[in-house]
């Protein structure tokens, strides 16, 4: 996709731009807290356009990984990951971040999810740590300590209670992409659902990318102004791209894709397969629309159009 | 043994199910993600329960699911919840808060003080087989005031040795739980697909509590690989009964998603 839409040509203050130029924000090295939760709202048509685009040496985030994260370590992007879990539901694994884990080709900070949810916290408040009670005792606190985030974690004695705490660090990424339903050209961004820890992720970040599923106007997102997750002034760029996270689901847009879900499954089983899988829906498509012609096209879409009553 | 005829034929998974809602009380906050657990917290809203409250991590309270969804992220499992909100909204501020009456959790391995791996186990080939990670579970394993495990009885499970304790219970047993700080008050029931576990919290360690019908003492022995005392007296697990079938069969899962014969 190349322009956006026309009728908003000309909107003052407007952060509108190509899912290229949104890509392009991200530089390599950058730490990336992605939008997903299994195979919900993930950032799917941003991660093709890293990878398109050649993003090296990256670091991801997130409470719980889905397909976005499986996508990018499978195409080689990721050095680093910071996360409690992850995985595609009932379809399956994360094969490609499994794998990259078990031959130590990434580096895993491994937390409990919440841990993952405070840094992020304490990101956005700007306070240095948050303390937490859970990983006590645990492996998830040995290793993080003695192997993959010695900097990161730190235990201490409460200074009122006297308990045994759990520091964990603030944590400031670079990026956050957040994939919505609504937002409005200066960035105002509504998410319909539950909203796991993007809320938190977006506001820790230096730089906010909302990829939305429908541009409305500010006139829209006022008359629900509750609804409004990310305020317009901490984002960096709005991209406007329907189905931009299939094949996982936007809440009253879309319903997961199962056929391809399954598809990608497959594939994923292999270093090769996966290759295979970015060669054939990332870099041969080379855009989202012609993306969305390969995994079926309007009828596929048609398909998985959110029922009103149900919202899926 | 009992007689066959005293109890409607039922699948190992459906009892699980039964033995899971059976531990559930009216009006308790109940963490509980897919499959058995799900099955199990619907079965005691619609018998004994109706007042329980079921939460989730991806920020939901209280979902009243007409279809059975492919995960916590499948809207299907969002269907009719009271509450919309965050990880942080519901692990942080009931979870760490310590509100949670009854936490569920899988698991790739537990030890013999219900401490819980949910994330690698070793390959034959002595490698890591990595799983996709505990995700909230050691948040509730903290913080609860009790958690149930289900798990699979087999001696690769039930296991000295963990390979990652992703999710202490009673640690080394004795009051060491209470000494690392954990807040909760640790694991109070393992259900297999062979027996019922509980724990003595004076020492913390499980502690067999019955075992499922036709499963022999042998069975248990040979399928648990840390030392376990079999007494003589050990009941049977009661087995479900016909309304507990068929409200199962008919309206929790009538598409067998997660209660067909193993």
């Amino acid at each position: 996709m190349t322009a956006h839409p026309s009728r908003t040509d000309g909107v003052a203050g407007s952060k509108l731009m190509t899912l290229a130029e949104a890509a392009a924000m991200v530089h390599d090295g950058d730490h990336l807290a992605l939008s997903g939760f299994a195979c919900a709202r993930n950032a799917i048509a941003f991660s093709h356009e890293l990878i398109r685009q050649g993003r090296r040496n990256l670091t991801l985030s997130a409470c719980i990984l889905g397909m976005d994260a499986d996508l990018l370590v499978g195409a080689g992007l990721v050095q680093r990951l910071i996360y409690g879990g992850g995985s595609l539901d009932r379809f399956g694994s994360l094969q490609c971040v499994n794998r990259a884990y078990e031959q130590g080709t990434v580096v895993a900070e491994y937390y409990s999810s919440l841990a993952v949810a405070f840094r992020y916290l304490a990101g956005a408040l700007g306070i240095p740590f948050m303390p937490m009670k859970s990983m006590l005792g645990s492996d998830l606190l040995a290793r993080l300590k003695e192997e993959t985030a010695p900097d990161n974690v730190l235990e201490m004695t409460c200074p009122f209670t006297g308990d045994p705490l759990v520091l964990v660090r603030a944590m400031v990424p670079d990026v956050a992409v957040v994939q919505v339903q609504l937002a409005d050209a200066e960035g105002n961004a509504q998410i319909l659902g539950p909203r796991w820890e993007n809320g938190e992720a977006a506001k820790a970040a230096q730089r906010v990318i909302v990829v939305a599923e429908e541009l409305v106007s500010t006139d829209v997102i006022r008359q629900q102004p509750e609804l409004t997750v990310i305020p317009g002034f901490r984002v960096s760029g709005v991209v406007v791209l329907p189905y931009s996270a299939h094949p996982t689901s936007v809440y009253r847009c879309y319903d997961h894709d199962h056929d391809h879900l399954r598809l990608y499954v497959a594939k994923a089983r292999t270093e090769e397969g996966v290759r295979g899988y970015i060669e054939e829906f990332i870099r041969e498509p080379g855009d989202h629309v012609a993306y969305l012609q390969r995994i079926g096209g309007i009828a596929k879409l048609a398909e998985l159009r959110a029922d009103r009553v149900l919202g899926y | 043994m009992r007689a066959q005829t005293e109890a409607p034929e039922f699948t190992t998974s459906e009892l699980m199910v039964v033995v899971g809602a059976r531990e559930l009380k009216d009006g308790q906050l109940v963490f509980a993600g897919l499959g058995i657990p799900q099955i199990a917290v619907a079965l005691a809203q619609r018998t004994h329960a109706p007042r329980l409250i079921v939460l989730n991590e991806i920020g939901l309270v209280d979902p009243h699911q007409i279809e059975l969804g492919v995960g916590n992220a499948d809207p299907r499992h969002w269907y009719r919840a009271a509450v919309f909100s965050s990880f942080l909204d519901i692990v942080g501020m009931v979870g760490h808060r310590g509100l949670v009456d009854v936490g569920f959790l899988g698991a790739l391995e537990i030890d013999e003080f219900g401490n819980n791996n949910s994330s690698e186990v070793q390959r034959d080939d002595g490698g890591i087989r990595r799983f996709g990670g505990g995700g909230g579970a050691n948040d509730i394993a903290s913080h609860a005031k009790s958690t149930i495990m289900i798990i699979r009885h087999e001696a690769r499970k039930l296991v000295e040795r963990l390979v990652h304790n992703t999710s202490p219970g009673f640690l080394t047993g004795g009051d060491a739980r209470r000494r690392a700080g954990l807040p909760g008050r640790g694991p109070s029931r393992v259900i297999t697909d062979k027996a019922l576990f509980t724990f003595d919290t004076t020492v913390g360690r499980i502690k067999l509590l019955s075992i499922h019908p036709g499963i022999t003492h042998e069975d248990v022995r040979v399928s648990t690989g840390f030392p376990l005392e079999i007494p003589p007296g050990v009941p049977e697990t009661g087995p479900p009964t016909q309304e507990e079938v068929r409200l199962i069969r008919e309206e929790l899962d009538p598409t067998r998603m997660y209660t067909s014969a193993i």
